[in-house]
């Protein structure tokens, strides 16, 4: 027999941070809103549905945004208060089950195979949430119900903004046929172009791939790209996902020499450290062991360089140290310009079983 | 049943005994005292099944006979009464009255033969010692038991009884604290015995700092303790405590001597800037010198140096600050001695001249 398929919903606000700008302050309803620090490097975090009628939309140049739509209104982002409503609607979540996997403030993943409320469908869940959401938090959101996490996101995104779209088991292979392959997870720009070049725009043309080709052009993602093709998916909905890094990172009003980061490097060194220290007070106790240092050129370019030194870094200084000691592993030319700088700890493991209190006696099993 | 007493000559018994009682009984009788009248004399006794605590007092009028009576309910009005007033017990049905002045008070009672003692022990070993030399070495241990732990030999104190020499012997897992005295009267053979953690409390709370000499008789598996009109019983961990003295770092030669209250003082401050949940300093040692560093999440930092008689090099290593301060909290010794080997390893705690109480202490891991 078969197993039953899962009942996955993604649930996705709508333009969040802008909506809840135009829930609290009457004067920006029905107004381009734009949730954007001030500054010359700063980018869109948010973008109302008015403003996105002028081509303005999230991860952009404010700048770019400010040009596009001259009328916006620019509202600095208040994290605390997403927090909180993002706090209230993961309540509303937790009525119908524990699955739970938040990918961010504004989304998240729900397994209701087995609902605690005992609705008949999914789609009755998904309902009821949206509803919930309308009437105690005053927001919108959408969502998409389907057998797995990459179609019941894809399908969040077809009826936005206030919208429910459904893809039955049955559906699966239709769904996807005409959908472009820029759709699917992973396949960003350098991907769509590749498949482009080999005549693949579209999911059913991906489809007629033979997945071995797949796997040998684009390795272990080539076979993804296949099963994706397919509709297939095994990923589970994880709540409460160990984190895997802590990082900070800044853009510069002016690009700098490698040399001017230090100052930048300590800064954010101290904001990573604090980050660290609360994950390691926190219920999992975990804590970070390697060091990563992140890097922009002034042309984009962005590289990494990780370290995990015999001796965890024990202060916010020796974070910074081991951070500005990675510059020497940098090795473009010294006139390189940087954009951007990062520091962040990874490799976290259970404080309890790798720093903390060594035995006297070793334990019997 | 009935006795009359004045209110000090029976708190003070009462005392004794009312501490065994736990606050949660698995059987109701536990909550009660077991009170006894015969021949003028008063013995009451309070029992948590493992540890049993009787004491005894002569009474005025007393008529024999036998009860029980709530441990918690009688000790709080007795010390409620005002000095100075007699107080007169009696079993009436299965009720006790108390008169004292014009108060009276009805209790509740359970049948005396529901109440479980241990009777007559079969002694098979004995120590007689000084008891502020027993309270001396159950003092400077004790501390370092465990608590609740899975390893439940851990939840006590070892009393390590070597023909003549007595040891006792606590810890945790992570630390361990050991003390020993030479015994003028020695005892046959050699043989380990672990008091449970809550006996330990209770005896200490028993023994005085005197030079009266105090026995301690053990069977297969109890010990009891006379001591004046109290009698002290309670059930040994049957187990198997863990060979102790293979983790007493021998290899341990990096010797690092400090004054013990220049080091204690210095830790004290430290720790208030140590992270709340894993208490962790850190210690580096250089010649003539030994710093102490602690960090919280709030990257708040304490730095110390203090003065150090050594030649070891550089070497660093981290400690939960409270494993060291109840360390060196426990040596009399004006200066001590720390003996490391290397990060990984545990470190060994003495006075600086004497032997007679160790501390082993495991780093946490930098």
């Amino acid at each position: 027999m078969a197993v039953s398929p899962r009942k996955i919903v993604h649930v996705d606000m709508d333009a969040f941070y802008a909506s809840v700008e135009q829930r609290d302050d009457p004067a920006l309803r029905g107004r381009p809103v734009v949730v954007a620090w001030k500054g010359a490097r700063s980018v869109v975090c948010a973008a109302s549905y008015e403003a996105r009628r002028f081509g303005v939309h999230s991860a952009m140049p404010a700048l770019r945004a400010e040009r596009l739509c001259p009328q916006a209104v620019f509202v600095p982002p208040d994290f605390v208060r997403y927090k909180a409503v993002s706090r209230q609607v993961r309540e509303i979540f937790a009525r119908h089950t524990d699955l739970i996997e938040p990918l961010s403030l504004d989304e998240a993943y729900l397994d209701v195979t087995d609902c605690k409320t005992g609705l008949p469908s999914a789609t009755a869940v998904a309902e009821d949430i949206r509803t919930a959401i309308r009437v105690e938090t005053g927001l919108t959101a959408s969502a998409g119900v389907a057998p797995n996490k990459f179609l019941a996101k894809i399908a969040s995104d077809f009826r936005k903004p206030d919208g429910l779209f459904v893809v039955r088991p049955r559906e699966v292979l239709d769904f996807l046929e005409p959908l472009p392959v820029e759709r699917l997870p992973g396949v960003g720009k350098v991907m769509q172009q590749k498949l482009a070049e080999l005549g693949i725009a579209r999911v059913v043309e991906l489809r007629a791939v033979d997945a071995r080709e797949l796997e040998r052009r684009f390795g272990r993602y080539g076979r993804r790209l296949h099963e994706l093709s397919l509709g297939i998916d095994e990923r589970p909905v994880t709540p409460d996902r160990p984190t895997l890094q802590i990082s900070s990172e800044d853009t510069f009003e002016h690009d700098l020499t490698l040399q001017d980061l230090a100052p930048h490097i300590e800064r954010l060194a101290g904001k990573t450290w604090a980050a660290c220290e609360r994950e390691a007070a926190g219920e999992h106790g975990r804590i970070a062991r390697s060091v990563v240092l992140k890097l922009k050129t002034s042309d984009f370019r962005i590289l990494t360089r990780t370290t995990t030194p015999a001796e965890r870094p024990a202060s916010a200084r020796g974070l910074a140290e081991i951070a500005c000691m990675l510059r020497s592993r940098v090795s473009l030319p010294p006139r390189t310009r940087y954009r951007l700088v990062g520091v962040g700890l990874a490799g976290f493991v259970d404080r309890d079983s790798h720093e903390a209190q060594t035995e006297l006696f070793h334990r019997l099993a | 049943m009935r006795f009359s007493i004045q209110r000090e000559s029976l708190l003070k018994p009462m005392q004794q005994v009312v501490g065994v009682v736990e606050r949660r009984q698995t059987l109701p009788v536990l909550a009660n005292l077991l009170v006894q009248v015969k021949g003028g004399r008063l013995s009451l006794t309070g029992t948590d099944l493992e540890v049993e605590m009787r004491s005894s007092c002569p009474v005025e009028l007393g008529e024999d006979g036998e009860t029980t009576v709530p441990a918690r309910k009688w000790f709080d009005l007795l010390r409620a009464l005002p000095d100075g007033v007699k107080v007169d017990v009696q079993v009436k049905g299965d009720r006790v009255v108390m008169h004292a002045g014009r108060s009276r008070y009805t209790l509740a009672s359970l049948p005396a033969d529901e109440f479980p003692t241990t009777d007559e022990i079969e002694v098979t070993d004995k120590v007689s010692l000084p008891e502020g030399i027993l309270r001396g070495l159950m003092e400077r241990t004790s501390f370092a038991m465990a608590n609740q732990d899975v390893r439940y030999y851990l939840n006590g104190l070892l009393l390590d009884l070597r023909n003549t020499e007595l040891r006792c012997v606590a810890t945790d897992g992570h630390r361990m604290a050991m003390s020993e005295t030479a015994l003028d009267v020695p005892v046959k053979g050699n043989r380990q015995l672990i008091i449970p953690r809550k006996g330990v409390t209770e005896l200490l709370g028993l023994f005085e700092a005197s030079d009266d000499v105090v026995s301690v008789e053990f069977s297969t598996n109890h010990i009891r303790v006379r001591r004046g009109d109290v009698v002290f019983t309670s059930k040994l961990i049957d187990g198997k405590f863990p060979d102790y003295e293979a983790v007493i770092p021998l290899g341990a030669d990096k010797v690092v001597q400090v004054e013990r209250e220049v080091m204690r003082n210095a830790l004290q401050r430290a720790a208030i800037l140590s992270n709340e949940k894993y208490r962790g300093v850190r210690l580096e040692v250089s010649p003539q010198c030994l710093r102490i560093i602690a960090h919280n999440p709030e990257q708040e930092e304490a730095f110390e140096e203090i003065e150090a008689e050594t030649k070891v090099g550089d070497i660093a290593i981290g400690f939960n600050v409270g494993y060291l301060l109840d360390a060196l909290g426990s040596l009399n010794d004006e200066r001590v001695h720390l003996q490391l080997r290397d990060a990984q390893s545990s470190c060994l705690l003495r006075g600086a001249s004497s032997q007679q109480t160790q501390h082993v202490v495991m780093p946490l891991r930098l």
